[in-house]
């Protein structure tokens, strides 16, 4: 009973302190100035901590370098399929990072604990971290950054115009919404009160990039949100991660108090979304957010962004749910922009 | 000798426990009123009694937002959250009973540690067996196999320290409450396993169950949940001359002619049924077992007669009350039930303590 | 000794636990309107044969009837409405008042005004009902069980259990002077009502003072059995005891025992 407890208040605090995370990662961040170009040796061997940072990586073709990446590290699938896993990016064992052998650790803000990104960091292994990206700039500036410091300047120089071009795309897209509709990301939704997005979340982030208004912007954080509230915001469409949750079918969704009364599911407009596409913030993020776009105006007709190496096999709705629309289609189905 | 002083004293309890028994009553429908009328959306009094009476009258505006509000939203959580309370006030009750120690409460006999323990366990790895089934088995698997593996694993826990505390068929509730800090610590670190394999989403998803939540209520688990509460009370009630006689040992409860291994037995078995059911349904929601019937005590004495269904009463009454706080404090988001008891009951509790304490000036 | 079929009897009591031998071979008779004292040093055994008696502990070996059935068969209800039991002592888990306690001893544990009133005037204690059984002195709390066991053998008669019997462990442990001799007077009393008492007495003089019959344990056997005449004799309760030991016997012709000082091996007060 006693660790029961104990765990609980670990796991508050792990909530509180998650919660402040995202609340720093709100401000943003000064462009990294310090672009000193490692050696090449010291970068022969990177482990890759962070769902981004691995995305990166790999669209700047250095899979190869990579000795092991995080949990959290799906895609591209390679990743976690070939490469030694060193844990989740929160828990971080700092010996089992040293144990293969890296030469550098490129990490997303947020790896820990502190304890542990302390020990690494005085291991005499250059430990480089990048902030969590919630902007486009930030994205393109992740780019730059991790590709200066592995050494491959002009490949990260191409990939981030590339990205950035696909952004200006996204933009020109949402010039094209005449009156915006509201949203609400579901986070979770395991039959008590669902865990949707509010401000401050990468969820919200994603939403203002897709020109849709995060229904719930009146709370802060992913939260559980009262049934009625949730119905009473009236989103004109729910957009829920798919968590593999638990064969929970969109009957069964639509069915639960938050959501009976609303619009949105009595139209069918639940759309299920892969959350590390959709919340990843790494060079897919243009299209993931263009697909979302997709989803809340289908009326657009929006064509599909350029596909690109890092784009291939992404897409927005998993299997469970094939799309419905060929609006929906998704990115990089080879369909040219 | 005086006759006259113990006719007084027992017609003071009893007109003492009839008033008391009258003021939960009130306080319980008060708190189902509020519940019904209080949330983020904004319906006046009058209206919510509208609805209910046209309800009540087999007449419904379809597709009316109030409606849907109230009827489909507040009623079936106001109904279960009377279930959830009056399970746990009242298994509370029974236990700090049975076990003769106003300090026991419900998760004593492995309840919330064994369902707590099953729900990390479905919500990490359940998608494989739901993997494996049949698509019909699989939908019903993803809106019921939380509370259903929860109340599986309360019962099993139960079940377990059960078979080890009872030999002869004699329990002792001293080797039950030891088992239970061994069997709390074994889930509990069974518990941490599913936590190091839990994703990001798990995590959390665990840990705001665990810190329960009326959210998501339904009929269904109002129906699912109600058969297992009203056994707890039928069962309950006639105990309560056993439960007096308990409080003075084991061994002079048998002597007065109460069957203590029964008594034990059916108190267990109703418990662990009715909180398993609580807490699949809401999560685990602490000191409401354990300061209600303490409150219930302290005011009408500590006669079972008038305990148990006093207990029962304020237990809903208190849990209703403290799930209007939980949503509507932080509104649109939703305060974790098992917090706002834990922040009513924490405090409440260490007044009591320290009271205590003064009194035998400590 | 009486072998009545209308009595409560333990015979050949055998009781082994966690490998030793509790009770070899003891037994006791307790015959309606008599009063029977079970002696012995500590750890004889009086106590667990007392248990075994009332049903709360099964032998190993031996029978304990009452009249003619055997106890283990009776359900503790029916048990309850034919004997009731005073143990040592009684602490209460919750803050129960004296009548409430009083009152327990009743099948419907309620009500019954009179019979607890009456109950609590016959050990002194009625103008206590109200106050709380946990504040009570040893003594106080002590009195307060005999009143629930007197409740309890009331309620018992009215349902057809007749006079019943009491079994009192050691119930002048806490008392003073004068409420040994109130509760040895109420064991004549009820004695004297058709109620077949069996009391643990530790105070030979006090054991004398009550019984109609004394048995003396020892390691868990029956050494002696007999009027107090019989059994208060210098020889045996030196040996029983392992003190020397004077009887005297006072002018009411009751005798009272005089260790031998206090000296020499083992002297007990």
């Amino acid at each position: 009973m006693r660790s029961g407890r104990a765990f609980l208040v670990a796991s508050l605090v792990l909530l509180l302190t998650d919660a402040s995370f995202s609340l720093r990662a709100e401000e943003p961040k000064p462009a990294l100035a310090q672009s000193e170009v490692l050696p090449a040796a010291e970068t022969a061997h990177i482990v890759a901590i962070g769902g981004a940072v691995t995305e990166i990586l790999y669209a700047l073709g250095l899979g190869e370098r990579i000795v092991a990446v995080d949990t959290s590290s799906t895609y591209p699938p390679q990743a976690l399929g070939t490469k030694p896993n060193v844990g989740y990016m929160r828990a971080l064992s700092p010996e089992g990072v040293l144990a293969v052998g890296p030469s550098i650790i490129l990490a997303q803000e947020g790896s820990g604990p502190p304890d542990a990104v302390t020990v690494l960091k005085s291991a005499s292994v250059p430990f480089e971290t990048v902030p969590d990206a919630r902007t486009p700039e930030q994205v393109v500036a992740n780019i730059r950054h991790l590709a200066a410091l592995a050494g491959v300047k002009a490949r990260g120089e191409e990939l981030a115009q590339a990205v950035e071009r696909d952004f200006a795309t996204l933009a020109a897209f949402r010039a094209r919404i005449a009156s915006p509709r509201s949203a609400a990301f579901i986070l979770s939704a395991s039959g008590a009160a669902p865990v949707a997005g509010g401000r401050n979340t990468s969820a919200d982030a994603l939403f203002a990039l897709a020109g849709v208004t995060n229904a719930l912007s009146t709370m802060s954080g992913y939260k559980p949100a009262v049934d009625e509230a949730l119905m009473a915001a009236e989103p004109y469409a729910l957009i829920v991660m798919d968590n593999r949750n638990h064969g929970l079918t969109n009957e069964a969704l639509a069915a639960m108090p938050a959501f009976a009364g609303t619009t949105a599911a009595k139209a069918g407009r639940i759309h299920r979304v892969d959350g590390a596409y959709m919340l990843g913030f790494g060079p897919r993020t243009p299209q993931a957010a263009r697909d979302l776009m997709a989803m809340v105006y289908p009326e657009l007709n929006l064509p599909a962004l350029p596909a690109h190496a890092w784009t291939a096999g992404s897409r927005a709705e998993p299997d469970s749910e094939p799309p419905a629309a060929p609006a929906a289609a998704p990115a990089g189905s080879g369909q040219p922009g | 000798m005086q006759p006259a002083g113990v006719k007084e004293v027992q017609a003071r309890g009893v007109r003492r426990g009839a008033l008391g028994l009258a003021v939960c009553a009130v306080l319980l429908v008060l708190a189902m009123l509020a519940s019904l009328a209080i949330g983020p959306v904004t319906i006046a009094p009058a209206r919510v009694m509208e609805v209910l009476l046209a309800a009540l009258q087999g007449e419904r505006a379809a597709g009316v937002r109030e409606a849907i509000v109230v009827l489909d939203i507040r009623l079936p959580r106001t109904l279960l959250g009377l279930l959830v309370g009056m399970a746990l006030a009242l298994g509370g009750a029974l236990m700090q009973g049975i076990f003769r120690n106003p300090l026991a409460d419900p998760g004593l006999i492995g309840v919330s540690n064994g369902a707590a323990f099953a729900a990390v366990g479905w919500i990490v790895l359940g998608h494989h067996a739901v993997d494996a089934l049949p698509a019909g088995l699989a939908a019903l698997a993803g809106t019921a196999g939380l509370p259903f593996a929860a109340f599986i694993g309360a019962l099993l826990a139960t079940v377990a320290l059960y078979l080890i505390a009872t030999r002869d068929g004699r329990t002792s509730v001293a080797t039950m409450l030891f088992a239970g800090i061994a069997i709390g610590a074994l889930s509990g670190a069974g518990t941490g396993v599913m936590v190091f394999l839990a994703s990001d989403q798990q995590l959390r998803d665990f840990t705001f169950w665990s810190f329960g939540s009326l959210g998501g209520s339904t009929f269904a688990k109002v129906w699912a949940a109600a058969p297992f509460v009203v056994l707890l009370l039928l069962a309950a009630l006639p105990l309560a001359r056993a439960l007096d006689a308990i409080a003075l040992g084991e061994a002079e409860a048998f002597h007065v002619g109460v069957n203590v291994q029964r008594t034990k037995r059916i108190a267990i078995a109703a418990v662990a049924a009715a909180v398993g059911a609580a807490v699949a349904m809401a999560g685990v929601i602490g000191f409401i077992g354990l300061v209600v019937p303490h409150l219930v005590r302290l005011a009408l004495g500590p006669g079972h007669r008038v305990l148990l269904p006093a207990s029962a009463l304020l237990g809903g009454a208190l849990l209703l009350g403290a799930d209007v706080v939980a949503r509507t404090l932080v509104s649109p988001a939703e305060l974790p039930l098992g917090v706002v008891t834990a922040m009513m009951g924490a405090p409440f509790f260490l007044g009591l303590l320290l009271r205590r304490r003064a009194a035998l000036g400590g | 000794m009486p072998h009545l079929l209308n009595s409560y009897r333990a015979e050949n009591i055998t009781l082994r636990a966690g490998g030793r031998l509790l009770l070899d071979g003891a037994g006791v008779t307790v015959a309606p309107g008599r009063v029977s004292v079970l002696i012995g040093p500590n750890g004889a055994g009086k106590s667990t044969l007392l248990k075994v008696l009332s049903g709360e502990l099964r032998p190993s070996g031996g029978q304990v009837r009452l009249g003619e059935e055997a106890v283990s068969r009776l359900g503790p209800a029916l048990l309850a409405r034919r004997r009731a039991v005073l143990p040592q002592s009684v602490e209460v888990a919750f803050p129960f008042t004296v009548a409430e306690v009083v009152a327990i001893g009743r099948p419907a544990g309620r009500g019954g005004h009179e019979a607890v009133s009456r109950a609590l005037g016959r050990v002194e204690m009625a103008e206590r009902a109200g106050e709380a059984y946990q504040r009570l002195s040893g003594g106080e709390k002590q009195r307060v069980q005999l009143a629930r066991t007197l409740v309890q053998l009331e309620a018992g008669a009215e349902r057809g259990g007749g006079p019943g019997y009491l079994l009192l462990d050691e119930p002048t442990a806490s008392l003073d002077l004068a409420q040994q001799m109130l509760v040895l007077r109420l064991m004549r009393t009820l004695a004297a009502e058709g109620v077949g008492v069996l009391a643990v007495l530790h105070d030979l003089n006090l054991a004398v003072l009550a019984a109609d019959e004394i048995v003396a344990l020892e390691a868990g056997r029956v050494v002696a059995r007999g009027t107090p005449h019989e059994v208060m004799t210098d020889a045996r309760i030196g040996a029983l005891y392992k003190v020397p030991a004077r009887i005297g016997w006072a002018p009411e012709a009751l005798p009272f025992l005089l260790p031998h000082g206090l000296v020499g091996d083992g002297a007990k007060r």
